[in-house]
């Protein structure tokens, strides 16, 4: 819980904390569509050696991109499982044919359940998953069993095994991104660049300062929100609540007198918070002065003018190669 | 001993890994039976952090907590093979801030909440809910009401009710008073004070109220900055060095006896430590 990195500020200096807001936010729209326009598994991997390089010169510890990274580890193996199965363009790579038969169907199930039990010991959980597909597949490719009633396919191609690292990369690149602006801009520095560079939507009728606001506030109650989980899932196991056992009936009712509280919580924090704005003569939609008024700097124009040349880059690299 | 904390040392990791050390070294024991504990300190002392430990929510860093013969350290819950859950039915923790934890739709249910978690039946959980709202001082009209329409101090009580129906071996308080009114803070300390003589349990009551400590209290817990700094006799606590060292308010009973005493330049042989105690000793003398 406490891991959870996406929109967290985290304090510390270097030329990622000192850029102006707008410029950070720009840039990662900038670079985002970069990624999207790159369409060959070669630049992917140059792009990640320039997140890499960015990473490093802004002193943030690849720890923790992992950390934010972590929670979608989960879609990141799907998506990756997904393509290898589905995706049968270009050069087979490799291919195996499978058995079912009932003494191999056991044997993968046993190995299943296996799995199912011990992988709380366990502590590279994932090398484990792994390490228990192979061995499934191991035993349903075996010829050795008797009585196989039907057969299957299990082949891997060229394009399936790109394509997956592909959009694997892509999603990496992503959420690093993602979390870097936000763990070197201050919310409230965030909410302010928002609101400039969505000012423009004035035009269109669109109150760019309130949806900058709420943006900014959904981000700073992130933190809170998990902390609050926390002492709410302290105070119900002091009443018996095992959050760790139980069975699907109790899951439920241990994650109803999770939420139940929560809601609560939240309305009141978000009435709580509005009296507060009030108190402070907040009146939406009028126009406010700013204590911190942001600067533009020669950095700013410089990164930026390097993200625009990314994304050049890309595109010619799209229509040229 | 029911808990013994063994050089307990507590670190709330935070996102900038910079840990914040919440308990440090801390040695002390706890009987079964027959106590009767008040744990003051400054805020953010570490108080509710303590408290938490004696119920194994929290596990120490450093160090090991022996709870009625589990022990508790930094690997119990990684490894799994220890429940944790059966201890917190034998040591009741009441938290300080109850919203955190009303979520049924009726005062009632949410009672019975803790006690059906642990295998009570539900008539024998609906009895207890019935027995204890009115030990905390509310009548049955409570129990049919939804705990989110409550005030802070009803819902405080409702929260109270709800361990109490657990029946814990040791009952733990963490600011069990704050936000009622003098009548209802008196009112309940009593109850508190019945279930420890009644019933012959180990009370503990965490407070920053020192006429509660200096009345009820046969043992004071003091905590600074993560640290235990004071175990032992509250009538001692009390001394003018101590109050120096550790910014204590005097209590009220306390004050007014040795006013008194430099007043009349009387010396009380045992100084009474309620009004009712000071009363009677003051009813000798008029006489
Ligand atoms: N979840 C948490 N994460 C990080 N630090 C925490 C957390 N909870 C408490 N702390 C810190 O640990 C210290 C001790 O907190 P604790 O709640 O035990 O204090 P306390 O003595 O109960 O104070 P109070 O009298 O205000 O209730 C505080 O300085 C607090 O900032
Ligand atoms: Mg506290």
């Amino acid at each position: 819980m406490k891991n959870i990195v996406i929109g967290r500020y985290i304090p510390g200096n270097s030329f990622l904390y000192s850029l102006d807001p707008r410029t950070k936010i720009l840039a990662l729209l900038i670079l985002m569509i970069g990624v999207f326009v790159i369409d060959h598994i070669m630049h992917m991997v140059y792009a990640i050696a320039i997140i890499f390089l960015v990473l490093l010169l802004g002193k943030i510890s690849i720890k923790r991109i992992y950390l934010g990274l972590r929670p979608l580890l989960f879609l990141l193996i799907f998506t990756f499982t997904f393509q290898i199965i589905f995706n049968r363009h270009g050069e087979l790579l490799f291919e195996e044919t499978l058995y079912y038969s009932p003494v191999s169907i056991a044997l993968a199930a046993a190995i299943g359940i296996f799995w199912f039990f011990t992988k709380r010991f366990i502590k590279f959980r994932l090398l484990y998953f792994l390490m228990t597909l192979l061995a499934i597949g191991t035993v349903l490719s075996l010829t050795l069993f008797p009585g196989t009633f039907a057969t299957g396919r299990f082949a891997v191609y060229e394009e399936g095994l790109f394509m997956a690292l592909f959009i694997m990369l892509r999603l990496i690149i992503i959420v690093t991104l993602s979390t870097m602006l936000t763990m070197t801009t201050k919310p409230t520095d965030l909410n302010l660049g928002l609101e400039q560079i969505l000012a423009p939507l004035k035009i269109l009728r669109i109150n760019a300062e309130e949806i900058a606001m709420i943006i900014s506030i959904s981000l700073r109650y992130i933190p809170t929100l998990l902390d609050e989980a926390n002492k709410i899932m302290l105070a119900q196991a002091s009443r018996g609540v095992d959050f760790e056992e139980g069975k699907m009936k109790e899951k439920v009712v241990q994650i109803v007198s999770l939420l139940v509280p929560m809601f609560i919580i939240s309305f009141k924090r978000s009435d709580d918070l509005a009296n507060a704005m009030e108190a402070r003569s907040f009146a939406p939609g009028r126009p406010r002065t700013r204590l911190h008024v942001l600067t533009w700097k020669r950095l700013d124009s410089c990164v930026l003018a390097l993200s625009f040349l990314l994304l050049v880059t890309a595109i010619l690299s799209r229509v040229l190669l | 001993m029911a808990i013994k904390f063994e050089r307990v040392s507590f670190q709330y990791t935070s996102m900038d890994n910079k840990g914040y050390l919440a308990l440090a070294d801390i040695n002390l024991s706890i009987n079964k039976t027959g106590e009767f504990i008040t744990l003051i300190g400054e805020t953010g002392s570490g108080k509710s952090t303590l408290a938490q430990h004696m119920n194994a929510l929290l596990q120490p860093t450093e160090g090991r907590v022996h709870i009625f013969g589990i022990t508790v350290d930094d690997k119990t819950k990684k490894q799994r093979k220890i429940k944790l859950n059966p201890i917190r039915k034998q040591v009741g923790l009441v938290f300080q801030f109850p919203e955190y934890q009303l979520f049924e739709e009726t005062v009632e249910k949410d009672i019975m909440f803790g006690p059906k978690n642990f295998g009570v039946s539900t008539e024998e959980a609906a009895k207890r809910a019935e027995k204890m709202i009115e030990v905390v001082g509310l009548d049955a009209s409570y129990l049919k009401r939804s705990p989110f329409n409550l005030s802070g101090g009803e819902k405080k009580r409702v929260s109270i009710a709800g361990i109490l129906a657990m029946e814990p071996e040791i009952l733990i308080l963490d600011e069990p008073t704050s936000g009622l009114d003098p009548i209802g803070r008196n009112a309940l300390l009593d109850v508190f004070y019945n279930i420890h003589t009644e019933l012959d349990k180990t009370v503990i009551i965490i407070t920053h109220d020192m006429n509660t400590v200096y009345e009820y209290a046969k043992r004071v817990m003091v905590m600074r900055e993560g640290v235990l700094v004071y175990d032992g006799d509250p009538v001692a606590l009390f001394s003018k060095s101590n109050i120096d060292r550790w910014n204590l308010d005097v209590p009220d009973i306390l004050g007014l006896t040795r006013d008194l005493e430099a007043k009349f330049d009387y010396k009380f042989t045992e100084p009474p430590r309620s009004r009712k105690a000071l009363f009677k000793a003051l009813e000798g003398m008029l006489k």
